[in-house]
């Protein structure tokens, strides 16, 4: 695979450092001549000195025959124009871009970038599931527009304790999907009786997620 | 709801608001907004994060009928534009763009652009030169 890489920060660095460990071609774009001059001395001749949203410096670099254009500069809108460019202009078949602003994901998607990867969502999920007694973690975006996978665990005090899934009144458009007991997993049956410690692994909207939260843990 | 407050916005709001037109202009720049605000009694959505969805709901942009992109810096504009047109379906958006590459690409994209025309500039340059 061609792959063509905009901005060389941290993560335009570790994704050329792994794609050409892997026996891909990359060509990194960056902006900045100082940087371009460290990466070169690292990486050798994979660094081009230019704007990745300039035609002419994309056509020097050869994107017109990219199977991938990946622009991971850590300006959104940035990213965006790259993209579109790359896909309109010169026909890159799959473009993927990083975004630190969570609600652009199905923009950036709508508007025919393949693959969007959100940077804060990642970190945030990530630190969260450091903290101890991890109240509510979200697991997964599901491709349903702010619908999202998440888990709870269900304190030992908790009102649902003792009572069976069927009987729990929750949000309108969340539901839960599989609870994960002491020493396994179990289908979400409405006669599922919770006990404290559970791991309740459930679906809801962005909307729902603090009266989802409440439900399950309350006293 | 006007994106940007740069020269074109000033010369736009005094228009715009003498015409009886609701005007509510997003910008990170405090002092200008607060002097539209002053002046011309326009709403002003203060942008210090890169949330843009969120101002623009702030801004109830789903009230707005028209929506001018018309910052100083293109990609942002041409962000906020898409947003403006795809997400929230203003009837009438306008994007600012001064590069050339880009006013031609998002022109293929369905966006009505506007910008300086360079090839207009080139040859009022030539023709100053050449006397």
């Amino acid at each position: 695979m061609y792959v063509t890489i905009i901005g060389c920060s941290g993560v335009g660095y570790h994704l050329a450092k792994a794609l050409l460990a892997a026996g891909h071609e990359v060509l990194v774009i960056e902006k900045s001549h100082s940087r371009c001059q460290l990466l070169y001395d690292e990486l050798g001749s994979v660094v081009l000195c230019g704007d990745g949203t300039d035609q002419r410096v994309l056509k020097s670099a050869g994107v017109g025959r990219a199977d991938i254009l990946a622009a991971v500069t850590g300006v959104d809108e940035t990213n965006l124009v790259a993209c579109q460019m790359a896909k309109e202009t010169f026909q890159v078949p799959r473009t993927m871009a990083v975004i630190t602003d969570t609600k652009n994901e199905s923009v950036f998607h709508f508007l025919g970038v393949d693959v969007v990867v959100n940077t804060t969502h990642l970190a945030v999920t990530g630190l969260e599931g450091g903290v101890p007694g991890r109240p509510m973690i979200h697991l997964l975006d599901l491709k349903v527009p702010d619908t999202e996978l998440v888990s709870v665990s269900i304190p030992e005090d908790a009102a649902v304790v003792g009572k069976r899934l069927g009987e729990i009144q929750l949000p309108p458009h969340s539901f839960v999907s599989l609870v994960v007991k002491r020493n396994q997993a179990e289908l979400a049956a409405s006669n599922l009786v919770l006990e404290g410690l559970d791991e309740v692994v459930a679906v809801t909207v962005a909307d729902e997620e603090q009266s989802l939260y409440d439900a399950l843990t309350g006293v | 709801m006007i994106f940007g407050c740069g020269t074109l916005t000033d010369l736009l709001v005094p228009y715009l608001r003498q015409a009886g037109h609701l005007v509510t202009v997003l910008a990170d720049d405090a002092d200008a907004l607060e002097r539209l605000r002053r002046e011309y009694q326009v709403q002003g959505v203060w942008i210090t994060e890169p949330l843009m969805q969120d101002y623009l709901q702030e801004g109830e942009i789903e009230t707005a009928e028209v929506f001018l992109a018309i910052s100083d810096r293109d990609h942002q504009n041409a962000l906020v534009a898409q947003i403006a047109k795809h997400i929230f379906n203003v009837g009438t958006v306008i994007c600012r763009l001064e590069n050339p590459q880009l006013q031609q690409l998002y022109t293929g994209l369905g966006l009505k652009v506007i910008g300086t025309s360079t090839s207009g500039l080139y040859a009022e340059t030539r023709q100053l030169i050449e006397g």
